[in-house]
């Protein structure tokens, strides 16, 4: 509860600062500040949240347990990360570098409710409060066209599927008459389900599907992501992301737990698709920012397999898939926002004319690409053992593995692009001391999840 | 047939009937117009469900202010046939197909779905002083912590509508500097 209204205070500061502070610089070293700040509030948070007595807030409208509090603390711990590493790049987008920090803040907020949600009221708030500010983000660069149409196309996309998931939360309700999660599971039953709960469940997987980018709904995702200033979807393809999968995973296996076989062939297939569509279209990609959109698509594909099975290893799974791919894809977007040139030509010759980042690249795109010792290896095995566990969904393991093998093509050909090809790529700033610091810091933590992943467990 | 279902069936043909008119009407202004009869036809159903405060709402928020904002922005985009983009009709036919299923179920979702009976004693439930009294005790985080999200709509007007130095003019001001 305290992180909640933290994360808000220092929104509301950070736009006081830009008011009074006329520096860029010390807004952004202010932020930075403020972001570890409430990494301190939310460990606080975890510590002072009995292990085993979830606490009800606000007439059950929150539920405030140890292991969303941990996810809090890691999602927060990742975006002090990204603050650190790419928020020097914020005062390149455009003239309101404090109210961009102040809106980060402000989806943290809505990540918190979504991690603590009770009710469909507060998933729906939590959701709508993520999604804003997002827009906003994306048509944050003003002079660039592309910006405008990927806010303009993010916004009015995102509105339609807010009114999917607002029928859905209706007909639920007409089902069960409540909004409480934990009153759902008790009057849904599989044999005497009204069929006005089953097109409830059918409206929200498509709406939330829609906001992690599961095919068939993914198609805003290449042009926003592509669109948005870089800096802003390093964030909105990661912490945004694993968010929206955590409230996705804390609704269907709390609220639908009985209902399993209604709704988990269903995602299995929408699984299956958003791995096909993902990995397949980015093998064709000239752009890297581009193949770095569908491969968050690919990789929504295996964070669904944690909402697929419905046992305590997918809790496991997505907490490491969340803390694995968001460190990595935030790294790759690092070094990519130093390059002027984003397709794969520009990253020619790379190893030649700066080894340190053509080095630390290739930690990511490993991970990314699920290679051992790497973060994304384990996030990869722990996903697919939860879905071995569930049973009867092998076919959808042999299918991942797969489409995990095509994936390392389009990962590599960066890394080959780096290594055996020569050109003179060209470099928007110079990578100073801080930079090379923070990217080794990620790539520890890269590693680091891939040796010990049970770090990342150990307050679950 | 008591006066209830009378008033019952006169607003729901008029709502549907309006509905219907909001999306086949071919001006666009016609449609803004249907909706806001759509809007006043879902009061008056708010007004027999007892909850007259929402009706009141209904009708100065949505048919009063955010329908002028509509007609205001659809007479200022000059929308007409001509500017009308043009549906392949593969699109359409999935178009019709999607929808018609989305009918489909919606409409066997709710043949069978059980009705509840609303209480008609209750006269003053929809009261505002009653819905404040819910609103304040048992909804009020989700109340106060809407205001977050009307923090980073209302950020989101001045960072998106503040000119940026370097930002391309439009079109009717660069006739206006050429001249």
């Amino acid at each position: 509860m305290n992180a909640i209204i933290a994360t808000t205070v220092f929104g509301i500061l950070m736009m006081f600062i830009g008011l009074m502070v006329n520096n860029k610089k010390t807004v952004t070293s202010l932020a930075a500040v403020f972001f570890l700040g409430l990494l301190g509030v939310n460990i606080y948070d975890l510590a002072t949240v009995p292990a085993d007595a979830p606490q009800m807030m606000f007439n059950n409208m929150l539920r405030m347990d140890h292991t969303s509090m941990w996810f809090n603390t890691l999602m927060t711990g990742c975006t002090a990360l990204y603050i650190l590493l790419m928020g020097k790049e914020f005062e390149k987008v455009g003239t309101h570098v404090a109210e961009y920090f102040a809106l980060i803040f402000f989806i943290l907020c809505g990540l918190y409710l979504l991690s603590t949600f009770n009710t469909m009221l507060m998933l729906f708030i939590g959701i709508e409060i993520m999604s804003i500010p997002q827009y906003i983000l994306a048509g944050s660069d003003k002079r660039n066209l592309k910006s405008s149409e990927a806010s303009l196309k993010y916004f009015l996309m995102g509105a339609f599927s807010t009114g999917i998931l607002l029928m859905g939360i209706t007909l639920l309700y007409g089902a069960s008459r409540s909004f409480n999660i934990q009153d759902m599971v008790s009057v849904l039953h599989s044999e005497s389900l009204s069929p006005l709960a089953l097109a409830g469940i059918m409206f929200i997987v498509v709406a939330l599907g829609f906001k992690v980018s599961a095919a068939p709904m993914h198609t805003w995702t290449p042009d926003v992501y592509d669109g948005t200033p870089t800096a802003f979807t390093a964030y909105m393809a990661t912490v945004v992301k694993a968010g929206v999968f955590y409230a996705f995973m804390r609704l269907f296996h709390v609220a639908f737990a009985n209902l399993g076989e209604h709704w988990i062939l269903i995602i299995a297939i929408i699984a299956a698709a958003t791995l096909l569509v993902g990995n397949v279209t980015a093998v064709f990609q000239q752009s890297v920012k581009r193949m770095l959109a569908y491969s968050s698509i690919a990789q929504a594909g295996f964070m669904l397999f944690a909402v697929i099975a419905v046992n305590n290893t997918a809790w496991n799974a997505i907490m490491i898939y969340a803390v694995a791919y968001s460190v990595a894809t935030i790294g790759v977007f690092s070094v990519l926002i130093k390059l002027k040139d984003y397709t794969y030509d520009g990253f020619n010759g790379l190893a030649q004319k700066n080894p340190f980042l053509a080095f630390v690249a290739t930690i990511f795109l490993f991970s990314l690409a699920g290679i051992p010792l790497t973060g994304g290896f384990m996030a990869k095995y722990y996903v697919l053992t939860a879905v071995v566990e569930q049973g009867n969904l092998l076919w959808l393991v042999i299918f991942a593995l797969l489409m995990a093998a095509i994936s390392v093509y389009y990962y590599f050909r960066v890394i080959i692009a780096m290594y055996f090809k020569t050109g003179e790529p060209e470099l928007t700033s110079p990578v100073t001391m801080g930079d090379k610091v923070m990217m080794l810091v990620t790539c520890a933590i890269v590693i680091l999840a891939g040796i010990a992943p049970q770090i990342l467990l150990s307050h679950m | 047939m008591d006066i209830y279902s009378i008033l019952f069936w006169v607003l729901s043909v008029m709502a549907v009937g309006c509905a219907l008119g909001v999306i086949l009407s071919r001006n666009p202004v016609n449609s803004v117009l249907f909706l806001i009869l759509t809007f006043v036809a879902i009061s008056g159903h708010y007004i027999l469900m007892n909850a007259q405060f929402l009706a009141v709402v209904n009708m100065i928020v949505y048919a009063g202010a955010i329908m002028v904002l509509f007609l205001f922005v659809i007479m200022l985009m000059n929308l007409n046939a001509d500017v009308e983009p043009q549906k392949g009709q593969m699109v359409q036919l999935a178009g019709v197909i999607s929808g018609g299923v989305l009918f489909l179920i919606i409409l066997a979702a709710l043949k069978t779905a059980a009705t509840i009976e609303v209480n008609p004693t209750s006269t003053d439930i929809g009261l505002i002083g009653n819905l404040g009294k819910v609103l304040f005790k048992q909804y009020i985080l989700p109340f106060e912590i809407s205001s977050v999200l009307f923090l980073s709509a209302m950020i989101g007007a001045v960072v998106i509508g503040k000119k940026e130095p370097g930002q391309d003019l439009p079109r009717s001001e660069e006739k206006a500097v050429q001249q």
